[in-house]
């Protein structure tokens, strides 16, 4: 293949053009190229980004389909959106942040439209719970289910599942996806105290529900 | 995680005070100065409890890599409008 300058406008696809020699580029560098039009830099963004951005969503809403769903409206709104981003942060701070929002703003949703399958709070009297209740038919797990159940079914991610979304956030950004306090504090438009007091009560939270399933292992072992 | 510090624990009068829970976390995390660190090799409990944090910080690096399913990045492109020289966009093929 005949090399030609990148831009040259001739139809053939230059070496520095290929998805393959942007990986090494930095993210601002790769978003820079994105800007000028350059769909390989596209590609990059997504490659980099499309599994840790799938999977603190996947842990957020523990669905896979609906994780998939809204890792794919962030990735549109990023992608359609680079215009918007200020290069003074870290392009990752901005990714995930983008990705954290559709997460909570999902379950802030789902917790208005949630109905209680055990009675309205509001059922006094037994009669009123039994009216107040839902039956659902008791139903096989689908192929997907049983997926998830055996990709979030370790001790450690039900007990992540069982926390705050807010506590869930902090917890899976500092110690899934590596990133600082400060970092966190952008992302999540929260104080830097209030990061770190999230953090510290979901590790006790984590730690504390471990200690138990263990104590509940031992005691059935023993039994 | 056991709090760390003085209270539960007999008093380590001969040496460095007992390591303080965020001083447990740094060193976990590999952050902890080295004049701290120190202390551990003369503190069997605060090693014990250090060990602990530092396993579970280990569980929680080490969960599954999760990815989407085959086909996610040609459907979230397949939305993308590329801006062209001209100031318009094009989608992607």
């Amino acid at each position: 293949m005949r090399s030609s300058p990148p831009g040259a406008g001739d139809g053939v696809i230059a070496p520095r053009e290929r998805p393959s020699n942007l990986t090494g580029a930095s993210d601002q560098d790769v978003v820079t190229r994105a800007k000028q039009g350059d769909e390989a830099a596209y590609r990059e963004l997504l490659r980099r980004y499309e599994r840790p951005v799938f999977a603190l969503l996947y842990r957020m809403v523990r669905d896979r389909a609906l994780a998939e769903d809204l890792a794919q409206d962030t990735f549109v709104k990023i992608l359609n959106g680079l215009r918007s981003y200020r290069p003074e942060f870290k392009f990752s701070s901005w990714v995930f942040k983008i990705a954290n929002n559709a997460a909570i703003d999902h379950l802030r949703r789902r917790a208005v439209d949630t109905i209680s399958l055990h009675g309205s709070p509001d059922a006094v009297t037994p009669e009123r719970i039994a009216a107040t209740t839902l039956d659902l038919p008791d139903r096989r797990e689908t192929p997907l289910e049983e997926v998830e159940a055996r990709e979030l079914g370790s001790a450690i991610e039900r007990a992540i599942g069982r926390l705050r979304p807010e506590y869930r956030s902090c917890i899976l950004l500092r110690h899934v996806e590596g990133h600082s306090y400060d970092e966190i504090s952008q992302m999540l438009d929260l104080p830097l105290g209030t990061v770190k007091t999230y953090i510290h009560r979901a590790r006790n939270e984590l730690r504390d529900y471990l200690e138990d399933r263990r104590n509940e292992t031992r005691r059935a072992g023993g039994a | 995680m056991k709090p760390a510090g003085p209270e539960g624990r007999k008093k380590n009068t001969m040496h460095a005070p007992h390591l303080t829970p965020d001083e447990i976390v740094l060193w976990a995390e590999g952050l902890l100065p080295a004049a701290r660190a120190l202390h551990l090799s003369d503190c069997p409990d605060c090693l014990a409890t250090a060990e602990r944090e530092r396993v579970f910080f280990l569980q929680l690096a080490r969960l599954e890599q999760l990815a989407p399913s085959p086909g996610f990045a040609e459907r979230v492109m397949g939305q993308v409008k590329i801006p062209t020289p001209s100031g318009g966009f094009k989608m992607t093929e």
